[in-house]
Order: C-alpha cells, then sequence, then structure tokens
C-alpha cells in the first residue's frame, strides 16, 4: 500500500511506522488511501464529497485517529474541508499532519481546513506536523486553517510543528472558548533559506472562567522569514496568556504581534513576546560544559523546539 | 598545578574624556593553584574577582600574560577546550534556557543520560531533589534553585580545576553550610582544585588559603587570620570615590 516516499513522509509527520492501530484515514495525492474506523469513531466522507467527517462518540476514553496527507504528485495543490465532532465526555487524541515530497520544478501543496467541534467537558488533543522534504526545485506550500468551537468545561490541546522543508506556509488558527474551557495551543515553527512562514490567531474568550494559553516559538536560519499575530479577545471573566519567542540566526527576520483585548473588566489576560538571537550566556554555560559552539547552538535550538 | 603569569586584562575606557583610552582590569597577576587545595578570592565589588575568574575559564580573553595548567599552556584555548582539560565554572548569574531541563544540561555536563548515573550525580550533590531533574531551567526556577542546578552541572563534570563564582547568590541561609560541606568532600574525595569567589565568611573560613584581590591585584595571599585586619574594610564599597548616590549606581548595586 505504501511506497519508499509515503513511508517515509508517514514517519516524518505522524510517527507511523505502517498501518496505524485504531482509527484512520489515509490521503495521498487528493484520494482516499486508507480507512479503518472503530466502535466508537465513525469516518466519512462528507456530502460535498471535499474532506471527511470524523465523529467521537459520547464518552469515548483514550484512543485515537490517525488522518496523515502525503502529497507527492507534481504540481498538485490539494484542498481538503475536514469536520471533528468530538462527542461530550470523551478523551481522544488526533494525529494530523501532512507530508510534501518534491520531486520536480512544479509547486505542490495542501490546503486542510480543519473544524473542530468539542462538545461539552471533552477533551482533545490535536497533533499537527507539517513536513517537506524531496530534490525537486518546486515550491512547497502548506496553508492550514484551523477552527475549534470548545463548549462548556471542554479543553483542547493543539501542538502545531513545521519543523523544516516547507517554503510558504499561511497558518490560521481561530478558537473561540464556552464557559470553564480551555485551551493550549503550542506551535513550533522553523524556516531557512528564503521561507516564509505566517501564523495568525484569533482566540475569542467567550465564557466566564475559560482559559486560553498561546505558546509559539521560532527559529529563523538564513534569510527566512516568520510573522506571528496572536490576538486574546476576552468577553467574559477569563484567562489568556500568549508567550511568542523567536530566535534569529543568519539574516532572517520576524514580526510578532501579540494583541490583547479585554471587553469585560474581569478579564486577565497577559503576554510575554522576545525577539533574538541566542543569548551568549547560553552559549557560554553549554561551552563550559564541553560543547563546541555549534554544538551548544544545535542543543539550544533542540531544546527551544522540543 | 593551574598557574596564571603575568595576567593582564584591559577594556576599552568608555567613560574617559581621550578616544582608545583602555581601562585595567586585571593588572599583572601571578598566582600557582596547588592541586587539590581549596582557594577562596575575595575582595570589594568592581576589584576583578570575577574578570579573574572568567580569564581561568576562557569567558575572557588575557590582553597579556599566560595560563598554565598542569604545565601545558592553554592560554590560546577557548572555553570549549579549556572545559575539555578538565577546568569547570559555576555561573553567579546562571543562563536560563527555554525547554532545556536541568536533566538535558546534567546529561551534557556528565556525557551520558544513563538514568542511574544522573541519579548518583543528583544524590552526590544532595541539595536538589530528584523530581527537579525534568523541570526546565527557565524563568520559573527561582534563584536558590538555579545555583543549585548550576553547582550541580559543575560537580557532574568532575572537573580537576572547578571555579564557583559566588555560590551562594540567592541561596537560603540553611543551605550554605550544606554547600560549603559539598564542596569540602568533592576537594576531600575527588582532589579537585576549588576556586570560590565569595564574600561569604563561610566559604571564607572553609579555604586552605584566601586570596584578597583590590584594584586588580593580589592585596594579599594567606590564611583567614592573617587578613583579618585587611578584610575590616571589606565591607565598604569599592566605589566610594566615585559614588554619586542613588541617581548613579556605578557599581551596578
Amino acid at each position: 500500500m505504501f511506497d519508499a516516499i509515503d513511508k517515509k513522509l508517514l514517519k516524518a509527520v505522524a510517527d507511523l511506522e505502517g498501518i496505524p492501530k485504531g482509527a484512520y484515514n489515509i490521503r495521498k495525492n487528493g484520494k482516499l488511501l486508507g480507512r479503518e474506523i472503530s466502535a466508537n469513531i465513525i469516518i466519512e466522507t462528507n456530502e460535498a464529497g471535499t474532506g471527511i467527517v470524523v465523529r467521537i462518540n459520547p464518552g469515548t476514553l483514550n484512543e485515537s485517529v490517525h488522518i496523515p496527507v502525503i502529497v507527492s504528485q507534481a504540481g498538485l495543490h490539494d484542498v481538503v474541508y475536514n469536520t471533528f465532532i468530538i462527542g461530550a465526555g470523551s478523551d481522544v487524541t488526533i494525529v494530523a499532519g501532512c507530508g510534501i515530497h518534491c520531486g520536480g520544478s512544479k509547486s505542490q501543496g495542501h490546503e486542510g481546513i480543519h473544524e473542530f467541534q468539542v462538545e461539552k467537558g471533552a477533551r482533545v488533543k490535536y497533533v499537527e506536523k507539517h513536513v517537506a522534504m524531496g530534490e525537486g526545485k518546486g515550491k512547497r506550500a502548506l496553508n492550514p486553517t484551523t477552527k475549534v468551537f470548545l463548549a462548556e468545561d471542554a479543553y483542547a490541546e493543539m501542538e502545531l510543528s513545521q519543523l523544516g522543508g516547507v517554503d510558504q506556509a499561511e497558518r490560521v488558527n481561530m478558537v473561540e472558548l464556552s464557559a470553564g474551557s480551555s485551551l493550549l495551543i503550542t506551535e513550533r515553527v522553523m524556516t531557512d533559506g528564503t521561507q516564509t512562514a505566517v501564523s495568525r490567531n484569533e482566540i475569542i474568550l467567550a465564557g466566564d472562567n475559560s482559559r486560553a494559553n498561546m505558546i509559539s516559538r521560532s527559529v529563523i536560519r538564513g534569510d527566512s522569514r516568520q510573522d506571528f499575530y496572536a490576538t486574546m479577545d476576552a468577553r467574559a471573566k477569563c484567562f489568556g496568556h500568549i508567550e511568542c519567542d523567536a530566535i534569529l540566526m543568519g539574516n532572517g527576520s520576524n514580526e510578532t504581534v501579540p494583541s490583547l483585548k479585554a471587553k469585560h473588566p474581569d478579564a486577565e489576560l497577559t503576554h510575554e513576546a522576545s525577539i533574538g538571537k541566542i543569548a551568549d550566556e547560553q552559549l557560554m554555560k553549554l561551552m563550559s560544559l564541553g560543547l563546541t559552539y555549534d554544538e551548544a547552538v544545535n542543543r539550544i535550538i533542540q531544546g527551544f523546539l522540543k | 598545578m593551574l598557574e596564571i603569569k603575568d595576567i593582564v586584562f584591559s577594556v576599552p575606557d568608555l567613560d574617559a574624556p581621550e578616544k582608545g583610552a583602555q581601562k585595567t582590569i586585571i593588572d599583572g597577576v601571578s598566582y600557582t593553584f596547588e592541586q587539590g587545595k581549596f582557594y577562596a578570592i575575595t575582595g570589594p565589588n568592581g576589584s576583578g574577582k570575577t574578570t579573574l575568574a572568567k580569564l581561568i575559564m576562557g569567558i575572557y580573553d588575557v590582553t597579556s600574560g599566560s595560563i598554565f595548567l598542569e604545565r601545558k599552556d592553554i592560554t590560546q584555548l577557548g572555553i570549549t577546550e579549556r572545559a575539555r582539560a578538565g577546568i569547570a565554572y559555576s555561573f553567579q548569574h546562571p543562563a536560563r534556557f527555554k525547554g532545556t531541563t536541568f536533566r538535558d544540561l546534567l546529561s551534557i555536563a556528565a556525557g551520558t543520560e544513563d538514568e542511574d548515573k544522573l541519579a548518583k550525580i543528583v544524590a552526590r550533590v544532595g541539595i536538589c531533589s530528584l523530581d527537579f531533574l525534568d523541570k526546565p531551567v527557565d524563568s520559573r526556577l527561582s534563584g536558590g534553585e538555579i545555583k543549585k542546578v548550576e553547582l550541580a552541572t559543575t560537580i557532574a563534570r568532575n572537573p580537576r580545576v572547578a571555579i564557583y563564582d559566588e555560590p551562594d547568590t540567592g541561596i537560603d541561609l540553611w543551605t550554605i553550610d550544606p554547600m560549603v560541606r559539598l564542596l569540602k568532600r568533592e576537594q576531600e574525595t575527588q582532589g579537585t582544585t576549588t576556586i570560590v569567589v565569595s564574600h561569604n565568611r563561610a566559604f571564607l573560613s572553609a579555604a586552605d588559603t584566601l586570596l584578597l584581590i583590590k584594584g586588580g591585584r593580589i592585596a594579599y595571599a594567606g590564611d583567614l587570620d592573617g587578613a583579618a585586619e585587611l578584610l575590616k574594610d571589606l565591607s565598604a564599597c569599592g566605589y566610594g570615590d566615585i559614588c554619586e548616590g542613588e541617581s548613579d549606581v556605578r557599581c551596578h548595586r
């Protein structure tokens, strides 16, 4: 079912050595490559035929769904609309991710538009890795859009990463939180060469006692550019925090714009942001433990993006 | 064992009216540290104590003079090579890292990721607990906690020469004595040549030899009793003659 390139991409984006355990949906070059459902997790193609609907039955505990996407066909721009309905009281992990293998000179890309409805008291962990590889010169583009609606007391953790090979990325994350719900987003992006990545985040704290924490770590190598925008829009008694740090290496550039909007007197919003090179004191500490300069740089970046 | 010879360290004097003026921080210091002995370096603020320690580690390059470790000239070696030659350094204000844990630092220091070996080091250091291992060494650690991490990573190197720059900064009173005992124990069991930069009497009393630095020179080398008179004005500020009060605190206190 998988060729060597597929296997390499699946390993990179979903840590899969073969067919995953539990429910899965594997999409390759815009077509379904394989699907498996479980007693509690139903996956169907949507009515328009443009993506899938994943339904997690209420009360489903400790199950996972893998939905990796592979794009290896030259010139293909794959667009997919996926909907996830996470049933009340369930606790699941969804592993998504897209791997592009570019072998030619034509550009290739994937746009995953994901919508999550996390029902009352449900918990979901969403892991998304984006990777591009291949010896081709074509541009590799990944433009994901993720919309999340958290019902009362629901919890979502989103682990988003793009650690190499993607030439152009425009990410949009939109989250709306109801009363008592909480959100943790960690985003890690590394760019190099002339790559560009933009991340736009709009988090609406609509319900009382909702909590949101957004952590972004960027490493900008070569002449690449990364921009990060995040807005916490507080409309109730809530807590929101944005932490965004960017390390500049080489001649890259970065724009970081955290924005806090309190529209309720009991809103509590904070942010911390930094842009800069690796601190000398960090390098000196690791070198005084016997690492060379380059080894020290690598260890610091590894930890930062971990 | 560690010999410093006619060391001079000057930096551009940005406050001087004429361009290109130099300020001498270390002014021709020579000294031989003996194998397995405990040294305390003390002196007023701004006297050059930390600079001297950093020159030995290679964090600053000497303007002139030489440094020998076990008769080998290490003057031209960088931090990494000096670390590999057996010198370890505990910073007064340790670096904080986002995402790097105590375990990461300790593994680099000890050259192993083996859980048992790391646990043994933590036990040997004694002052920080095992559940510290997976804590990130970031801004959430208190001043005292990060100093304990710093101390542990220095000891984990099993150094021939261990330099501790003000190890008691941020440490609570109750931990200072155990810390002194720890450094003494390392000195005695591992034969570590130990150099502590400190104002704290607990470290000064523990030392075999006290070096009093004043104005970039060694003003005294010997035992604590002999230094009693000189130490009396240690509490006095070394910036007295240029101090302009609260509005211009040149000593950065």
